[in-house]
């Protein structure tokens, strides 16, 4: 039991462990303070007590498809505001930089906009974790109840998902300070991507869903890499909770996930353009 | 003449699209009991969408998982859910329950169409 509880509450705190991290150090780099995470572990944790004890009712939505229909509904709200946030993130860097260096007559103006832009992507912020605490906590906790109804089994799961939270935690510690420390230089294009691929993971999770409950066309897979990287793997496990990684992915599934890293590049290429012949040289 | 064979040929279309509609999807029922998969072992025909069907007869929660599959889903005690798997390629598929891995076992096996 002990072992078992480890590797399925590591596997659902890695995702959110990894989120957090790559929020966190966008924070530090954007000299936003990082309290919010209090707020979206309260809220959090709240939403997903009421996420979990709803779960059957919710399961029963839609001919019995509810769950994957919800679930989905969080990953599609996720990416949208992740699309959102990567965008304005990426204007406050630039706002930053020119406030910096303030040479450019782009710096007086750089204030106003520094000061709205902050508490705005504070906010993405807690809603993007929030979401995704709900639908991986309620997950957690169904596990905990269920098994820990058998009294033999209380200590040894309770210690093992323990263990299990410290090394998922200690994982995202770890990538944070690698991502503030070493990377420092690169920190913002290394977070951005990050979270792009974040992102798109989360599109081709909801499409995944959307076929589990028939909502999509299910097709045969278009490749298989699973004797590449199989995500039974550690390392398979990793790149699934980071970039959304599947061995087995149909046609749709790459499609949307292709589009869904497209979508955001192009937008801050956009912006880039439209920031920088607004400077007067 | 030409016409009337366009004709057959646009209804007699119609006809077995309308049949496909009405054959349904096949659904095939899994009770998990005592945290275990009863039955273990599912056959389905190859290139076939089928709907599962799961009963959890227990009072505890189980997750239906499987990564050759790639389906992941919640089942809350005394209550089912619904799984639709498939169209697969002929082989085997093995599945399990999270959250008691050690019994809750079981695989579907795809058979190639006669």
């Amino acid at each position: 039991m002990l072992l078992n509880s480890v590797i399925i509450i590591l596997r659902e705190v890695l995702e959110a462990a990894l989120l957090f991290s790559v929020l966190l150090a966008l924070s530090k780099h954007s000299a936003i303070k990082q309290q919010w995470i209090l707020w979206s572990a309260v809220i959090g944790v709240l939403g997903a007590a009421v996420y979990g004890l709803n779960m059957g009712l919710v399961s029963e939505w839609f001919e019995g498809v509810g769950q994957e229909v919800t679930n989905a509904l969080i990953q599609l709200i996720i990416y949208f505001l992740l699309l959102v946030f990567i965008s304005l993130q990426f204007k406050l860097h630039l706002l930053l930089k020119d406030e910096k260096q303030s040479v450019t007559k782009n710096a007086q103006n750089a204030m106003p906009s520094i000061q709205l832009l902050q508490p705005l992507l504070v906010f993405f912020m807690i809603v993007i974790t929030t979401l995704a605490i709900t639908r991986e906590g309620a997950e957690m906790l169904l596990y905990f109840f269920s098994v820990t109804r058998n009294e033999h089994h209380y200590i040894s799961t309770l210690i093992g998902m323990i263990i299990g939270a410290s090394i998922g935690v200690s994982i995202g510690f770890l990538f944070y300070y690698l991502l503030v420390t070493v990377f420092c230089k690169w920190n913002m294009i290394i977070a951005l991507s990050l979270l792009i691929l974040v992102s798109s993971g989360m599109l081709s999770q909801a499409t995944q869903l959307l076929i589990q409950a028939d909502w999509i066309e299910a097709q045969l897979p278009l490749w298989d890499s699973s004797f590449l990287l199989s995500e039974k793997s550690v390392v398979g496990q990793l790149m699934y909770a980071l970039i959304g990684y599947e061995s087995t992915p149909t046609a749709i599934q790459a499609v949307l996930y292709l589009s869904g890293l497209i979508l955001p590049v192009f937008i801050i290429m956009i912006i880039w353009k439209n920031h920088f012949m607004n400077v007067p040289k | 003449m030409n016409k009337f064979v366009l004709k057959c040929l646009f209804y007699s279309f119609l006809c077995s699209v309308q049949l496909n509609v009405w054959a349904g999807t096949p659904v095939i029922n899994i009770n998990i009991q005592n945290h275990l998969f009863i039955p273990s072992e599912i056959t389905i025909p190859e290139n076939t969408k089928v709907k599962l069907l799961i009963h959890n007869l227990d009072d505890t929660d189980e997750e239906f998982e499987s990564y050759e599959l790639n389906r992941e889903k919640v089942i809350i005690g005394n209550r089912r859910g619904v799984i639709f798997i498939g169209p697969l390629s002929a082989g085997e598929y093995p599945f399990f329950g999270e959250f008691f891995p050690k019994t809750a076992q079981g695989k579907v096996i795809v058979k190639p169409a006669e």
